[in-house]
């Protein structure tokens, strides 16, 4: 029991910040569906014609959905559809951090000091996330019982509570997979490469809506069983068999990592590679990078920066390939055509591309600003700022060196997924203004910086508490412009968001104000950030 | 008139609760090698992380070579070789490359300084840093502290997770920094570790400064638990034993006999001389028996300190 609970501490933040986003996305698409779905029958019904068509440019990731025109069907696709990889991005954290990242935290060996077995390590991390997941399943299913209730409606408890148990079930099969899969990996390399292993189990499900070879493959994905079920959609049903096989997975997932646990190192992969043993060398490293300042930083973090690179690169493109086959049969929907006035401008495809990938791309680099600011927290409640400072420069140098850092690895992504969508953008035959491209692209580094800054004053203040609150800042912010109209927010809440000051530059241009405000809030982070870490402790 | 090499005047470091660093007023000379000595929590890292600039006092002076250790804390680091009391995480980056890193932000390390301090403690320098044990992890330390001839060494528990063939490189190191003309701050919670290296030694216990003792005083502190056994049938010199110079508590049990030996063993060896001894267990008390015998020896003279 101790196990267990200490299992469940070790994972609260998680439990609470996944359960938190679940509930407040069930809560917001219910009552969104409220604002935008209409109130007669017939507007319901033009409604979910309109999103059914829309719907299907997207079942390449999201299932098809039922009964658009109701809020269980509304809500079961927009938001459980997403929960799906929500919960399996939370249960691929948490159980390779279960597994493999508290072995290096000394937790695991303590824990087996103290004679914890080994087959009952797993059992209580499996059950603990179990618990965790049905929590957050459940503020998922509470939110949209809050949201239907702000539409002056009800939804019977049953089907909420069956959509909880699919979702649960589908996180801990994707935790259990997840604890197997790192037995068999270095520590450092588990979470990447169950991460390759759940994105493929999610692809061949995916893709199996629209290449025929995949279907005969999709019966190993749980995203395949948990499509089963979709009880919140009037008719739909939660699919017991479909649900039993998940945990089925899950609980045979986990006893064969108990198995391999049991016959493998702690700290080691079950199976390891003889490495060659090599002369020692008392030489330090004559790499002229180690000597100029910013280059040090960005070459040390180089893999994750060409990760960056070249992910957003490659969506970029994906984004352009797509943009024709997605446009082309909306164009066609005459009730979509007050959706598409609201942001296209000109050029239908520039629009289009404007609005969707550089309104991804907006979100991607605040992550990548949150990634490279959450570095520095670390490095701070590691030591390793103490160390850095136990040289002969000053705190404010490290702030301006961590944010030339950050520009240029933001300059880096930018130019280089710019250039991408250009030359992708040119074989897809969509035209595309050159210089308003690189606008759009360069345009991405003060968003980013703000978010950097923001990060910086807040890791100069309050290091612990900065990722949390910087994340919650811009979810904030991004919500506010993407729900601001639906749920007629107040202009100027909308107009403090930084996605509302980037604008839309690929089809109407730079936005001098935007822009201008954004270099005064970089500006004002920097000196701010300079002054505060001036005044605080370091490591305290 | 030489400037001190470490000077603070009522540095206080208030966390609350009790907790923290009250008063502390010290004086370390210039190529000295002074000893901070106190168990764990005493304050002897907050006071470190005063000096290195790290933390802002609540009240309070720290001087380095006159150098204001908030105000001037960037030249300060330009005399101060460092020793954490824990090593960061550096990840995947080598030793080499950690020592490249940290060298280049104190604007160029000395080549060949590097190279024999790393195969003086025989630290591989090509090797991951994640895959350092602690011991390579706090040579590399040593390394980083050392490698540019500083005129001040801060060592917080220098000698943590090191064997005792690489201790004894260390101290042979810290002599040689020393003869070059060096000042040593070592923190330490090891009684004898500070009474080998070190000139002066300040205690430090529950944030406040409880002494500075040279090393006579130091000795006279010091004593250790003796545990003897004699072989059956022979005569125990109990009595000798108890009026031996320096040993105290004698408690006697058939052919077995425990007691304190304060300061120089000759006056119990001398007492147990013509008796047959079987066995002889010597061992140092820890740092709180040392404060409490402390106490009782000065109670009528020294107010006692939370």
């Amino acid at each position: 029991m101790a196990a267990y609970l200490l299992a469940l501490r070790l994972g609260r933040w998680g439990i609470g910040g996944f359960g938190a986003v679940a509930f407040l996305v069930a809560l917001v698409q219910a009552a969104g569906f409220y604002q935008i779905a209409g109130h007669t029958d017939a507007e319901r019904k033009a409604f979910g014609r309109s999103m059914s068509l829309l719907a299907s440019q997207f079942t390449v990731i999201i299932a098809p959905p039922i009964r658009l025109d109701t809020v269980g069907g509304y809500v079961q696709w927009r938001a459980f559809g997403f929960f799906a990889i929500l919960f399996a991005i939370w249960a691929l954290a948490s159980a390779s951090g279960a597994a493999r990242g508290d072995e290096e935290r000394g937790i695991v060996p303590a824990l087996l000091a103290n004679g914890l077995s080994r087959p009952r390590m797993i059992a209580t991390r499996v059950a603990a996330f179990a618990t965790g997941s049905v929590v957050a399943a459940l503020a998922a299913g509470a939110g949209l019982l809050v949201g239907v209730a702000s539409g002056g409606e009800t939804l019977s408890t049953v089907p909420v509570l069956e959509a909880a148990v699919a979702l649960a079930a589908l996180g801990v099969c994707c935790y259990s997979l997840t604890l197997l899969f790192a037995q068999f990996t270095s520590a450092r390399n588990s979470t990447a490469f169950a991460g390759v292993l759940l994105l493929a189990l999610f692809l061949v499900n995916s893709l199996s809506r629209t290449l025929d070879v995949l279907v005969r493959w999709r019966w190993l994905s749980p995203f395949h069983y948990y499509e089963q079920s979709s009880p919140l959609a009037p008719g739909g049903t939660l699919d017991a068999r479909a649900t039993l096989v998940l945990l089925g997975i899950a609980a045979g997932s986990a006893v064969l990592a108990a198995l391999a646990f049991r016959y493998r190192d702690v700290g080691s992969p079950l199976l390891t590679i003889p490495t060659p043993t090599r002369r020692a060398s008392y030489k330090m490293s004559r790499s002229p990078i180690w000597r100029v300042p910013v280059v040090r930083d960005l070459y040390e973090r180089r893999v994750s920066l060409l990760v960056w690179t070249a992910g957003l690169s490659a969506l970029g493109a994906i984004f352009v390939v797509l943009t024709k086959s997605i446009v082309k049969p909306l164009l066609a929907i005459p009730e979509l055509a007050p959706y598409f006035a609201i942001f296209v401008n000109g050029n239908i495809y520039a629009s289009f591309l404007g609005f969707i990938w550089f309104g991804f791309a907006e979100l991607l680099m605040a992550g990548f600003a949150i990634t490279q600011v959450a570095r520095w927290t670390a490095e701070d409640s590691d030591g390793r700022l103490e160390l850095v400072l136990s040289n002969p420069i000053s705190r404010a140098r490290v702030v301006i060196e961590r944010l030339i850092a950050l520009t240029l690895g933001a300059l880096l992504i930018a130019a280089v997924s710019g250039v991408a969508v250009g030359i992708e953008a040119h074989y897809q035959s969509i035209d595309l203004n050159s210089r308003r491209l690189a606008e759009a692209s360069l345009l991405l580094v003060p968003f980013t910086l703000v978010f950097g800054t923001v990060g910086a004053l807040l890791a100069s203040r309050i290091p612990r508490a900065t990722v949390g609150i910087l994340g919650a800042f811009a979810f904030a912010s991004y919500l506010t412009v993407q729900l601001g109209p639906i749920f007629k927010l107040p202009v100027w809440a909308q107009d403090v968001s930084a996605f509302k000051l980037y604008g839309q530059p690929l089809s109407t241009g730079v936005d001098q104000t935007g822009l201008v405000v954004m270099l005064v809030i970089v500006i004002a982070g920097l000196i701010a950030s300079a002054i505060v870490i001036e005044q605080r402790d370091i490591g305290a | 008139m030489d400037v001190a090499a470490i000077q603070t005047s009522k540095l206080s470091k208030n966390y609350g609760l009790g907790r923290g660093l009250f008063d502390l007023d010290l004086h370390v000379e210039a190529q000295e090698i002074f000893g901070f000595l106190g168990p764990n929590g005493a304050g002897k890292s907050t006071t470190i992380r005063c000096l290195m600039g790290l933390i802002r006092p609540t009240a309070g002076s720290a001087h380095v070579f006159g150098l204001d250790c908030i105000r001037d804390y960037v030249a300060v680091k330009r005399k101060v070789g460092y020793v954490p009391g824990e090593m960061p995480q550096f990840g995947s980056l080598r030793g080499s490359e950690v020592v490249a890193y940290l060298g280049a932000l104190r604007g160029g390390a000395d080549l060949i300084s590097v190279r024999r301090l790393a195969e003086r403690f025989n630290l591989d320098l090509s090797r991951r840093y994640r895959e350092y044990s602690s011991g390579n992890k706090q040579k590399l330390a040593i390394v980083l502290a050392f490698m540019h001839r500083p005129q001040l060494l801060i060592l917080d528990e220098p000698t943590h997770g090191l064997d005792p063939l690489n201790q004894q490189e260390f101290f042979g190191l810290l002599s040689e920094a020393r003869e070059d003309g060096a000042t040593v701050f070592l923190s330490s919670h090891i009684l004898s570790e500070v009474e080998r290296m070190c000139d002066r030694v300040g205690i430090i216990r529950s944030g406040r400064l409880v002494t500075i003792a040279d090393l006579d005083e130091l000795h006279a502190i010091r004593f250790h638990h003796v545990e003897l056994e004699f072989a059956p049938g022979t005569e125990v010199p109990v009595n000798a034993i108890r009026s031996a110079a320096g040993v105290e508590d004698v408690v006697a049990s058939d052919h077995s006999v425990k007691c304190i030996v304060k300061g120089s063993f000759e006056p119990l060896l001398d007492a147990l001389r013509g008796a047959t001894v079987t066995n002889l267990v010597s061992h140092e008390p820890n740092l709180e028996e040392i404060f409490l015998e402390y106490y009782r020896e000065t109670a009528p003279t020294k107010a006692m300190t939370p």
